[in-house]
């Protein structure tokens, strides 16, 4: 049934008429053709056996001992979020604060520029992941999926 | 693997248990996160398996989908109808794990892809014959089904096996109803065509 309509009827509406989703008039416009058109008729039947095909098609699922347990509530993710902030700023003051002392301390340029060289790869690093996050959060396709 | 329906029934005709549900569930009832888990996590698997044809890679967008829909259950409108929100999370990850290539597709004469199927009899009395047609005709449809392009696919599971309206299919996939009309019937034909030629071919099972 790779052919059209002789007659070439809008075929759309044939499964519109299927699914039992035109206005009145266009399924008038379909029973009527459908009266007069012998390949409208076939193709109607063909669908019609396909789709009661698929929708009795029963497919397995998994045991339940399969699944995660339920993901965390909204509770846990807030104080985890809390959690996240309080640990970022604990750890960026404590840093600035140990490197304020380091500096005030007797040790030669090749050690401070050890220390500091390293505390700025890591603040890099910080920064990076931060900016790809919030990258990600602003092209986040489920953003409009949350409403 | 176990047998269960397919389709949690829990919440499919019942719209104001689903949305007092729900407003339980953003309250934190832990009675109702867990109806609501149990209920959404065997439509979210079986819709990832539809699309997917892969059982291991369903259940994994299923798991992830089950997190996005808790992370985000708090801004969720209890008026509305959960599935098509929980199937467009469902689609969105599937795309997304299509774009950076981690589905592993199963080729549509792949023997395993028939595992997910169950079979069972209609009536209690039935006709062995005419049972062994259905199946094979379920199978047959199941696996051309795996050759179509995902976009044809989508809209195909979404109307014929997962049986939403036009206008939930629309919210869905974020396309107009009458696109949802004509690209269905497309798939239709597609999908129609392919199990003709298949059987053409092979002299696989007729729905005559």
């Amino acid at each position: 049934m790779t052919d059209q309509c002789p007659r070439a009827f809008d075929e759309t509406l044939i499964s519109g008429h299927l699914d039992g989703e035109l206005t009145q008039a266009a399924q008038q416009k379909v029973r009527l053709h459908l009266e007069d058109c012998g390949h409208c008729r076939a193709l109607l039947g063909e669908l019609q056996a396909m789709r009661e095909t698929t929708i009795s098609t029963v497919f397995s699922t998994p045991d339940d001992h399969q699944w995660d347990e339920r993901p965390r509530g909204t509770t846990s993710l807030m104080a985890r979020s809390t959690g996240w902030i309080v640990a970022v700023v604990w750890a960026i003051s404590f840093a600035t604060y140990a490197m304020w002392h380091f500096w005030q301390s007797s040790a030669n340029i090749w050690e401070r520029l050890f220390v500091f060289g390293g505390f700025t790869a890591i603040a890099l690093l910080f920064i990076s992941v931060l900016i790809d996050r919030i990258t990600v959060a602003r092209s986040d396709p489920y953003t409009e999926v949350e409403k | 693997m176990t047998n269960r329906p397919p389709k949690s029934a829990v919440f499919a005709a019942d719209l104001p248990r689903e949305s007092e549900t729900v407003v339980l569930a953003q309250r934190g009832e832990t009675a109702a996160l867990d109806e609501l888990a149990r209920s959404c996590r065997q439509q979210a698997y079986v819709f990832a398996l539809q699309l997917t044809g892969n059982p291991d890679d369903a259940l994994d967008v299923a798991q992830d989908a089950m997190v996005r829909f808790f992370r985000s259950l708090q801004r969720f409108d209890a008026t509305r109808p959960v599935r098509p929100w929980l199937l467009r999370i469902v689609r969105n990850l599937i795309r997304d794990r299509a774009r950076r290539n981690r589905i592993r597709r199963t080729e549509s004469l792949e023997p395993s892809s028939d595992d997910v199927l169950r079979f069972e009899p209609k009536d209690e009395n039935p006709d062995p014959e005419a049972m062994t047609v259905r199946h094979d005709l379920q199978r047959l449809v199941w696996r051309c089904l795996q050759e179509l392009p995902p976009r044809y696919r989508e809209v195909l599971v979404l109307r014929d096996y997962q049986d939403l309206a036009y206008a939930e299919i629309a919210s869905t996939l974020k396309i107009p109803r009458g696109t949802v009309m004509s690209r269905l019937h497309r798939a239709r034909r597609l999908l129609h065509d392919l199990v003709h030629e298949r059987q053409r071919r092979t002299g696989e099972v007729r729905n005559d």
